[in-house]
């Protein structure tokens, strides 16, 4: 039985229209291809309208039509549209199909004969190939209400508290001993100089509280199974030597500890903490963790002050790390980022020249709760500095290093400039190349800081030595830079250096990116779905990504995120269910031989193999309609629906309008 | 046996010779065979490239082409010709256009650069190709306490070649450890000495030595040593000039690592071109308590 | 008819074997003239020529003695952000005001670029004592007889050559010169 296809050519405006001639092709379809089941075909000054798509409605219900074609924009734009409408009118929507003729065709040639034959001959593909086209219902799989986030920092503890608060439940999982992320380390944060602690300990507060999160700090995901709205995780919670049932967070332990390590993690190396420890007094949870690498007893055999001190008997040295499986519907990624390492710029003499500081250094230098107090004085512990350079751009905006602008550090070099004449009256020299103060308040903040007598050099530092040359330069870190406003190079004597170093992802995130199946872009953060208009969504469905591990923000950005991935889960959590495009890979399991080699191609891990059988069977849910294993296959047992073998040859054959010659070597 | 293509350069027929005596008594004693390339040109240094960019790199490729009929590794002991000879390769080996129509011109000398070359410094001799177990073997008289300042130099390390570290290298100062001396914090290391700045630009190039003689004596070197004869001669000829204008009393002997490392082997300063300098190391080295016999002093 | 280059398209495409970015692509942060040693003797730093060269102003930069005052240390391009071949550049410009002979009067580089050139062409290596004449007049009476004296020492202690010397097959050196350039000029 032939189809009956109607055939709709939009002129786009003069989009299309200025190019092909719309009419004509309209006209040749009607006449050429009755043959082949056009019945009706028409051409129409914008389809996507809703007067456009009304056409196509009506066609169907009076003309009873069972295939449509539109040939229009590009369907990443509108395929969407006209299958709605279809749907509308009755009719299935994976029964229409758009074909490109303007981006394929008027964006990309300017003979107005040419393009409008090979507007025909798109037509002609479009109208084979539907033919072919069967009725698809889109999959439904329940979404599971449980929510898994990764990472404590203030995007993940901001998403985790709006699902939370909504009614669901949330498991947290946080690496380190305690939630709190960077924003822990700071001081202050700008442009409104909080005390960081006081705005975010509330929040780390409810979170250890809140009866519907699930906080599992010391731990780690080590596999992820499933799909959207079906995800099983694993999860490792790393063995604390602490019995969190009965620890109260008196703190006698760490207090007793005799072993002393330096913490390069929470103190940047500066201060030092015991082998038993809470990473700082706020800490959420309260229970310590045990460092086994650096426990004497674990080294030697001895000591255990810890367990003998503990009022509640909760130290367990035999406590081994455990896993657990949880069932979630959705993730959201929220694991931050890690500090360029400025040793790899070694013209700036960090690690040679004692009083040469990072910016997480200084922060911890000049918080309250830090190793010296909140006072700002030199590597020696003691001595205030006298003139403080901080230099921008430490590994970012260039070439050699990171390409990319790293957002927040001229706000936080302008903050440390402002710290230090509060704390010490110093001269402070900030080195930059651009001040970059975008959002509310940031100008202002800048404004303040001319007021109150920073001195700004606008040239990026090209070395700081302590080879001096002249007596006022003896002892001191000597900053070279150009003050490109005066056009004269200067070494200007300081006594400490803040190198105000870029934001870098984290150094396993490819790693921990593959556990979930999203990709990481070329400077290693990871993809959006749309950089402009989707960014916290990924390509994988069900798995959501916020705060600075999607690109450097400040916190006001990344708490926006947080709630944003929180809003969305929440949406599909909301649903029940989510539908799924029925345009995926099927294997038929009488051609297939078993030689799984579709398993390993796979990018999406979507193919499971039954040994019983000795078949592959692709999993649609997980599956992502790519197409590599229907190439694949060496027996041409798996098809794709939407792309199957006699719709592309049907396709072809349109395209070359070897359909239409047929036709004509057949009487009418 | 290591076997290379020896490129001495203008500077080490008279200026720079102790260098050239020491690079082949030292390569000599390692076991290693330099084979000076014959009928060498010059290699154009900077200032071909300030007139004629293709011309400079014809200069060098007749150098390399025929370098390619005697053997696979070509070494200049000067940091100028090294780096003209390292991206002239590099250039023509990328660009075959370029390569072909400075071929055309090579004809004329019956020469083919096909650019198999590999192109070293003499200092990568001594601190890649030799293992620092073998140069340690080969000392005799470790010039303990005698405090060097490694003078990288500039042209050396840069343009950047890939595969070094152009901010912080160490091989010289671990080259010195191996023979025994105390390589001193030398920050100004990789600071340029003002090269032909001194014919062109002399006040320029005075300031620039200002700076490096400075830093070397704030460090207490008894010694620089260099690894190009420009370096050599800009630090140590000029010296006085620089006291004069700068009311500074410098002293500091400027000598070849080549030199440093020969004296440390036993072989007599004589054949290592001692003797030949304004400034004499001398007073230093004579400090240097293994020093066993007399004979082996530096007369002077 | 081809539009006629800019001034920074010539100075591009006198760069011929540079790999740097173009000079379009600097972001004026100065890396370059902070890291150089000899910035203080140059009438513009180089970052300023790289702006001037932008902005199209052709006979100021000509001008200047920036670029002959450069020691191609190359410290600027290795550090630069944008990838740009600072030295190479200042090589160019080199070249260009050569080829123009458009340069700042008292400049000692062009003359003496030019000996050495002809130098080499005359014999295949470089000799001293013919270069001495380019320089040693230029820096006052007291410089003259201390370079005097420099280089009697040095012919004392046999570190300057008496003869100049000569490659074998100059002949044959000669012509493939030709090939690139006219022998007997270097513009």
């Amino acid at each position: 039985m032939t189809e009956k296809i109607g055939v709709y050519v939009c002129h786009c405006g003069t989009n299309i229209a200025g190019i092909v001639d719309v009419e004509d092709v309209a006209k040749w379809a009607a006449e050429k291809l009755q043959r082949r089941g056009v019945v009706i075909a028409r051409d129409y000054k914008f389809m996507c309208s809703s007067l456009g798509q009304e056409l196509i409605e009506k066609d169907i219900k009076e003309l009873g039509l069972t295939r449509v074609v539109v040939a229009a924009c590009s369907p990443h734009l509108h395929e969407k549209t006209f299958r709605n409408a279809c749907k509308n009118a009755g009719l299935n929507p994976y029964l229409c199909e758009l074909v490109s003729i303007r981006e394929q065709v008027s964006w990309v040639h300017t003979d107005k004969v040419v393009a409008t034959e090979k507007s025909k001959a798109i037509v002609s593909g479009g109208v084979e190939r539907v033919i072919w086209h069967e009725p698809l219902e889109p999959l439904r799989v329940p979404i599971h209400p449980a929510t898994l986030v990764v990472g404590g920092g203030i995007a993940g503890i901001q998403a985790a508290l709006e699902i939370a608060d909504a009614g669901y439940h949330v498991y947290m999982v946080e690496r380190e001993p305690s939630i709190g992320g960077h924003m822990a380390q700071f001081d202050k944060t700008f442009p409104t100089l909080d005390c960081s602690a006081c705005i975010l300990t509330p929040k780390m507060v409810d979170v250890g509280n809140h009866p519907n999160i699930t906080l599992l700090t010391w731990a780690e995901v080590t596999n992820v199974d499933g799909y959207v709205g079906n995800f099983q995780a694993t999860i490792r919670q790393k063995a604390r030597c602490v019995n969190t049932e009965l620890c109260t967070g008196c703190g006698i332990c760490w207090e007793k500890c005799p072993k002393k390590v330096i913490d390069d993690v929470f103190e940047a190396g500066l201060g030092k903490r015991k082998a038993i420890y809470t990473p700082f007094p706020q800490a959420v949870p309260r229970y310590p963790v045990l460092d086994k690498a650096n426990c004497t007893y674990f080294l030697k055999g001895t000591c255990k002050a810890c367990e003998k001190f503990c009022p509640t008997g909760a130290i367990d040295f035999t406590q081994q790390d455990e896993f657990l499986q949880i069932d979630v519907g959705q993730i959201i990624l929220a694991t931050g980022w890690d500090l360029f390492d400025v040793r790899r710029m070694p013209q700036y003499g960090y690690g040679r020249l004692a009083n040469v500081f990072t910016s997480l250094e200084f922060e911890r230098l000049s918080n309250a709760s830090g190793p010296t107090g909140g006072k700002i004085v030199l590597r020696d512990g003691v001595t205030p500095p006298a003139s403080v350079a901080i230099v921008h751009c430490v590994g970012s905006r260039d070439k050699n290093y990171n390409p990319y602008c790293s957002s927040i550090c001229c706000m936080q070099s302008l903050k440390f400039a402002h710290l230090v004449h509060e704390r010490t009256g110093a001269e402070v020299y900030n080195c930059y190349i651009d001040i970059r103060t975008p959002s509310k308040g940031y100008e202002e903040f800048y404004q303040r800081l001319l007021e109150e007598g920073t001195h700004f050099i606008r040239g990026k530092v090209a070395e700081v030595t302590n080879a001096y040359r002249t007596p006022e330069e003896e002892g001191k870190l000597i900053v070279q830079v150009e003050d490109t406003l005066i056009g004269k190079q200067r070494r200007i004597p300081v006594d400490m250096v803040i190198l105000s170093a870029g934001l870098e992802p984290r150094h396993d995130a490819k790693e921990v990116g593959r556990l979930f199946g999203i990709s990481c872009s070329a400077d290693g953060w990871y993809i959006e779905r749309h950089p402009k208009l989707d960014p916290v969504a990924t390509m994988t469905d069900g798995v959501y990504i916020a705060g600075v591990v999607q690109g450097p923000k400040d916190i006001p950005a990344s708490v926006a995120q947080g709630a944003a991935a929180a809003a969305r889960a929440l949406g599909k959590i909301q649903q029940k269910e989510v539908a799924m495009e029925p345009i995926r890979a099927t294997i038929n399991e009488d051609k297939c031989s078993g030689c799984r080699m579709c398993n390993t191609l796979c990018p999406f891990n979507a193919i499971l193999f039954h040994e019983d059988k000795m078949v592959s069977e692709v999993n649609p849910a997980l599956c992502q309609g790519c197409g590599t294993c229907v190439a694949a296959c060496p027996a041409g047992a798996i098809s794709g629906t939407g792309f199957s073998n006699e719709q592309i040859l049907a396709q072809l054959d349109g395209l070359l309008l070897l359909n239409i010659k047929r036709l004509e070597e057949i009487p009418a | 046996m290591k076997e290379y293509v020896y490129f001495p350069g203008c500077s080490l027929e008279k200026i720079a010779i102790s260098y050239h005596l020491s690079a082949v008594e030292t390569t000599q004693k390692l076991g290693i065979k330099l084979t000076e390339l014959e009928d060498w040109n010059c290699c154009g240094a900077t200032a071909y490239f300030h007139v004629d960019e293709l011309l400079a790199y014809t200069l060098t490729a007749r150098n390399l082409a025929m370098a390619e009929k005697i053997g696979s590794e070509i070494v200049a002991p000067c940091s100028a010709c090294y780096k003209n000879m390292y991206f002239t390769n590099v250039h023509l080996n990328e660009d075959p256009d370029l390569a072909e129509h400075i071929n055309e011109a090579l004809q004329e000398d019956n020469l083919s650069f096909s650019g198999k070359m590999v192109v070293k410094h003499l200092i990568e001799v001594f601190s890649n190709d030799v293992s620092s177990e073998e140069i340690k073997s080969k000392v005799i008289y470790p010039l303990s306490g005698l405090r060097v300042a490694t003078y990288y130099g500039c042209q050396i390390l840069r343009p950047k070649k890939d595969h070094e570290d152009v901010e912080q290298p160490h091989y010289f100062e671990d080259l010195m450890s191996a023979i025994g001396a105390t390589p001193v914090d030398f920050p100004l290391k990789l600071t340029c000495c003002g090269g032909s700045l001194l014919i062109s630009s002399r006040p320029a190039a005075y300031s620039m030595i200002h700076n490096l003689l400075y830093d070397a004596q704030r460090a207490q070197a008894d010694v620089i040593a260099t690894a190009c004869p420009l370096c050599q001669v800009n630090l140590e000829c000029y010296q006085q000039q620089v006291n004069q204008e700068f009311g500074t009393h410098f002293a500091i002997p400027v000598v070849y690592f080549t030199q440093l490392i020969g004296l440390s082997m036993g072989i007599p300063p004589k054949k290592l071109g001692f003797g030949k300098e304004f400034l004499s190391p001398k007073k230093a080295i004579d400090a240097i308590k293994n020093i066993k016999s007399q004979e082996e002093v530096i007369t002077q | 008819m081809a539009p006629k280059p800019s001034f920074g398209d010539e100075v591009a495409n006198l760069l011929h074997a540079a790999e740097g970015n173009p000079l379009r692509t600097c972001i004026q942060c100065g890396t370059c003239s902070g890291s150089c040693p000899v910035v203080k003797f140059m009438d513009q730093t180089p970052r300023r020529i790289i702006g001037m060269i932008n902005a199209g102003l052709k006979d100021e930069v000509l001008k200047t003695n920036t670029f002959w005052y450069c020691a191609s240390c190359y410290q600027c391009t290795v550090r630069c952000p944008s990838g740009i071949d600072i030295a190479e550049a200042m090589y160019a410009l080199k070249r260009y005001t050569m080829w123009k002979n458009q340069y700042k009067e008292g400049l000692i580089g062009p003359t003496f670029s030019e000996t050495f050139v002809k130098t080499i062409v005359r014999s295949g290596r470089s000799y001293e004592p013919l270069l001495a004449p380019t320089y040693i007049f230029s820096y006052g009476i007291r410089e003259f007889f201390s370079e005097a004296l420099n280089a009697t020492n040095l012919m004392l202690k046999g570190r300057i050559p008496i003869l100049p010397p000569r490659i074998k097959r100059l002949e044959n050196f000669r012509r493939m010169i030709a090939h690139i350039i006219p022998i007997g000029g270097v513009e």
